[in-house]
């Protein structure tokens, strides 16, 4: 069972902008956003298998500015390719969080979805975008290229209309992510990127950004500490 | 020559050398697709990278040194645009030798060795400990090469030695005259690009990319930019030492894109060598070549 919480519509102040170009401006980085994507596939599951054929010579990613790129700083859509196991949700969260704005997640395959065909295990996580805001779904068990191709090109167009805004939503709606992260990790949960912070120094803070899951991380959060090295 | 000619050539030459910086950079890209039987990216796809990884909203820093790294990497190729003589414009080539250049050169990867350290990424320190590794590898035959010649045209200046091969055309070119200099240069350049199979401090499925590990938003986007440079940069220097030089720019540009052409087209066929590999690969060969090709100029 999930909390409920009630989604309250509220947009974060936008500060004003008085450049009259600033509108063209924001045209021509859309256009730019959305023809260069660079991809971290976090490979869970079965649906990584259909990623190799969508990059390579047969369906060639490349011709949408689509490319692969290894470390979630220099990436800007996360592919979910699969079921998400518990342990591997808190993973996925990490790398989401490390990632720059704006970013984007897409979920591929039926068990990101709904759980799919592993709905009774006890063991995976069921909706992904009660844990993260996911900008598309590709369903299918499993989707072929084609579909992952055309997912992308409607991501695409969403990026260039400046519709594709949801990691926006996790900055104002922290709460009520944490809450459920909480409720599947159990009330200990941190990560060490300061969501919060975040939202405030970039101006995205909103009415759900804090809560009654924020003060339950606040009360349990250590500070981080470096690792200890070991031979 | 006045103040202001001069200061025009500066702040042109680094803009020219960035815009066919962008074209080498799409070339490569391209190469690489038809190689691998892709259509590959489209024209301006080069320019959309940089322009999307400086928009981005939020960027991530480490610390000051992170920074200045990166200005670092980007304005010692900056500088070094400012001393390779193109048709038309001299900037400072005149007054700076190819040792100076050889200096310049070395400022992009001690910037990013300082940057990366600051960002305390394992992967990102075992980069740049390769990278280090890989330039004192190059560096020895680029030296023997430069070295070689100097001492053929009898003056470290590359106006010079440009103004020197283009006297009575092929037959004088530095790749007629010193062929042996001119492989061992081809060689080292491979590896100054860092391409396959030198590619060991990027590996990307073995250390994450290395020195970019940590890089997102605008400094993966400086290190975009300094991609773009160091295309021209070893593609103009090599046509400045070998090839005459341009005597206009058509003949300038076919020449550089020419010269990065050939190691990109052998580079994808190629697995990555292990450092020690490539060290004892490098030491071994161009050096050889530069050496007997030295002896051949001296005597
Ligand atoms: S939807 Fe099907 S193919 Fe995809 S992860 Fe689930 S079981 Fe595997």
């Amino acid at each position: 069972m999930i909390k409920d919480i009630p989604i309250i519509a509220e947009q974060a102040q936008q500060p004003r902008r008085t450049n009259p170009l600033a509108h063209v401006f924001d045209e021509l980085m859309n256009f730019a956003r959305s023809r260069s994507l660079f991809m971290l596939h976090y490979c869970t599951g079965c649906g990584a298998i259909e990623l190799p054929p969508a990059m390579t010579s047969r369906f060639d990613m490349e011709r949408l500015g689509i490319q692969p790129m290894v470390t979630p700083r220099q990436a800007d859509i996360l592919l979910v390719t699969g079921y998400v196991s518990i342990k591997t949700l808190k993973r996925i969260i990490l790398t989401y969080e490390q990632m720059g704005s704006p970013k984007h997640v897409i979920g591929i395959c039926s068990c990101t979805v709904n759980g799919g065909m592993y709905w009774q295990s006890y063991a995976t996580a069921k909706k992904l975008d009660e844990y993260l805001p996911v900008d598309l779904y590709i369903a299918g068990c499993m989707p072929r290229p084609e579909a992952v191709i055309s997912g992308l090109q409607k991501l695409i167009d969403n990026i260039k209309h400046g519709k594709s805004d949801n990691w926006k939503d996790y900055y104002q709606r922290y709460d009520h992510y944490l809450g459920n992260q909480q409720h599947l990790f159990g009330n200990n949960w941190q990560t060490p990127t300061d969501v919060i912070g975040e939202a405030r120094e970039y101006g995205l803070f909103g009415p759900q950004t804090l809560g009654q899951h924020t003060e339950l991380l606040e009360s349990v959060q250590k500070p981080l500490q470096p690792l200890e090295m070991k031979l | 020559m006045d103040a202001l000619h001069i200061l025009i050539e500066l702040t042109l030459m680094p803009l020219v050398a960035f815009v066919v910086g962008l074209f080498m950079v799409l070339m490569m890209r391209r190469i690489a697709a038809r190689i691998q039987r892709r259509v590959g990216p489209p024209l301006l796809q080069p320019l959309y990278d940089i322009l999307k990884l400086y928009g981005k909203q939020t960027q991530i820093s480490h610390g000051i040194l992170h920074d200045i790294g990166i200005i670092m990497a980007v304005g010692g190729y900056i500088a070094a645009e400012t001393m390779l003589p193109v048709p038309g414009m001299n900037g400072i080539a005149d007054k700076a030798g190819l040792i100076t250049l050889a200096y310049v050169l070395m400022v992009p990867s001690l910037g990013l060795a300082l940057g990366v350290g600051q960002c305390a990424n394992p992967n990102g320190s075992i980069g740049i400990s390769r990278a280090l590794t890989a330039m004192l590898a190059y560096d020895i035959p680029f030296v023997i090469v430069i070295f070689g010649v100097a001492w053929q045209a009898g003056s470290n200046n590359l106006v010079d030695i440009i103004a020197l091969q283009q006297v009575d055309g092929i037959a004088s070119w530095g790749i007629v005259q010193t062929p042996l200099l001119a492989f061992a240069g081809l060689f080292a350049l491979h590896a100054i690009l860092g391409k396959h199979p030198f590619e060991i401090y990027i590996a990307p499925a073995e250390i994450a990319t290395g020195p970019m590990v940590e890089m997102g938003g605008k400094y993966l986007g400086g290190l975009f930019v300094m991609q773009c440079f160091q295309l021209y940069t070893a593609g103009v220097i090599y046509t400045s030492l070998f090839l005459g030089g341009g005597e206009n720019w058509l003949t300038f540009l076919v020449k550089s894109f020419a010269v990065v052409a050939v190691p990109i087209c052998i580079a994808y066929l190629f697995p990555r060598f292990r450092t020690e590999d490539v060290v004892r690969l490098v030491w071994k060969w161009p050096v050889m070549l530069g050496l007997i090709g030295i002896a051949f100029v001296m005597n």
